[in-house]
């Protein structure tokens, strides 16, 4: 007997990890949140121990209007001009 | 990038031995499944006119795609027969939309199941329940087609249980969840009328539904005394957010509100209106937000929507209410949308019957 396989077709996609950074210290922070409870408060707290230990400053407050959805590619690309590295993270 | 050609198994001629081998492969939703046998599949697939390569749905943060040969591998093994094929293509061109987020309502903690409500003659044609025992078992298409839908999810879009699925506690639509709206009786314009599609074509609307509440009143005999037990299940203080909601009224219950000459949208009004908790209430549970309250009172405001108060949704519009289950008993039901905002709305389609 002959069964079709009932998982996507779709090739995987190729995806590589950004390069990390030589160092953190004076870098440019974005900040992501994802409009949940708490989501702005935790992330600013995450980004001001970056501040403290390793002096750097908050550039960017991004915001997603859908928590549960991929940020927009604009918001993205808009946001990786002006900063060195993102935060975001789960709020509730 | 080009779809690599649909994996076939070999496997023995035995039946038995082939649903234990789509258990093996993790396929299935912890029951048997119907072996997805080539001819089987072909035959689903007979039922769209279309190329079986045509893709259908995108996973959004993934890129996994649906093509009609997946769809049809899943229907085949959720036990559809091709009549059904038409409705979970739909389905799924329903719930591609950027705005239904099936990414979202399916791997979030809130649990939800996409509910599917077909409308108009092709439920009729090819046997689907929309009376007696509505959301229970023991009807093939509804069953099989809401079922069809789970495992796509699951097998082609990858959202595995415990894995990409993080539902506290799921719900048990996430088995099957698909009924038929009801014509025999019913005062108002079947959804597919509603929704603006020609005489005689049918439609499927999709919605992230969280759950299952029923609502009893068997001694209610007006549209307020009705509607005013809907609303409160509506307004509850565990289901109250600014998300959608689908209401299906029994028809004993139906009859009360068509025979008072209401309208579908006199009674979205009234719904609108009455599922609504207190600031003070919401503050009271923990469950009151600034930007919740603004989202509903600011710029655009619906003129219903009274100071002070927290409604559910954000318009009369949001309620999506039509007739189902069967000639006794006063139990309609409210179906709470997943998520406490808008992070899904519902989406509707065409079933395009190949001539």
């Amino acid at each position: 007997m002959q069964l079709y396989a009932p998982t996507s077709t779709t090739p995987k996609r190729k995806s590589v990890r950004a390069p990390v950074l030589a160092s953190l210290d004076g870098a440019r922070i974005g900040i992501l949140e994802n409009g949940k409870l708490n989501a702005e408060e935790m992330l600013n707290e995450v980004a001001a121990l970056f501040v403290q230990r390793h002096g750097c400053t908050v550039k960017k407050l991004a915001h997603k209007s859908n928590a549960s959805a991929p940020a927009p590619s604009t918001t993205l690309t808009q946001v990786a001009q002006e900063v060195d590295f993102l935060i975001t993270g789960l709020g509730d | 990038m080009a779809a690599a050609s649909p994996r076939i198994h070999e496997v023995p001629d035995d039946v038995l031995a082939a649903i234990d081998f789509c258990f093996d492969q993790g396929w299935t939703d912890g029951l048997p499944v119907v072996p997805p046998q080539v001819d089987r599949v072909k035959a689903m697939l007979a039922a769209d006119a279309r190329p079986p390569e045509t893709v259908i749905a995108t996973h959004p943060a993934t890129g996994l795609e649906l093509t009609l040969h997946s769809a049809a591998v899943n229907a085949v093994m959720a036990g559809c027969l091709p009549d059904y094929f038409p409705i979970v293509v739909a389905a799924f061109e329903a719930m591609n939309r950027p705005d239904f987020n099936f990414h979202g309502s399916t791997a979030s903690t809130g649990g939800s199941a996409p509910l599917l409500i077909v409308s108009g003659p092709y439920a009729d044609k090819i046997g689907m329940n929309s009376d007696v025992n509505l959301f229970g078992p023991g009807n093939r298409p509804n069953a099989t087609i809401g079922r069809a839908t789970r495992l796509i999810l699951r097998n082609v879009f990858q959202m595995l249980p415990g894995i990409s699925d993080k539902s506290t506690q799921g719900n048990p639509g996430k088995y099957s969840f698909c009924i038929a709206e009801r014509a025999r009786g019913n005062p108002w314009p079947l959804l597919c009328e509603a929704q603006g599609y020609p005489k005689g074509t049918s439609s499927v609307t999709a919605y992230a539904g969280g759950g299952f509440c029923n609502v009893e009143n068997h001694g209610g005999n007006t549209p307020e005394q009705i509607l005013g037990s809907v609303a409160d299940a509506m307004a509850n203080y565990g289901c109250i957010t600014l998300g959608q909601s689908v209401v299906i009224l029994a028809p004993e219950h139906m009859k009360i509100v068509g025979e008072a000459g209401w309208s579908r949208e006199k009674a979205q009004d009234f719904l609108f209106a009455a599922a609504r908790r207190s600031v003070d209430g919401m503050k009271g549970v923990g469950k009151y937000r600034d930007r919740e309250y603004d989202t509903q009172h600011g710029e655009g405001a619906h003129p219903l929507a009274a100071e002070g108060f927290l409604h559910r949704g954000l318009k009369p519009d949001d309620i999506l209410i039509t007739m189902g289950g069967g000639d006794a008993g006063g139990h309609s039901c409210f179906i709470p949308s997943w998520s406490r905002g808008r992070g899904s709305i519902m989406q509707h389609a065409p079933i395009r019957e190949r001539t």
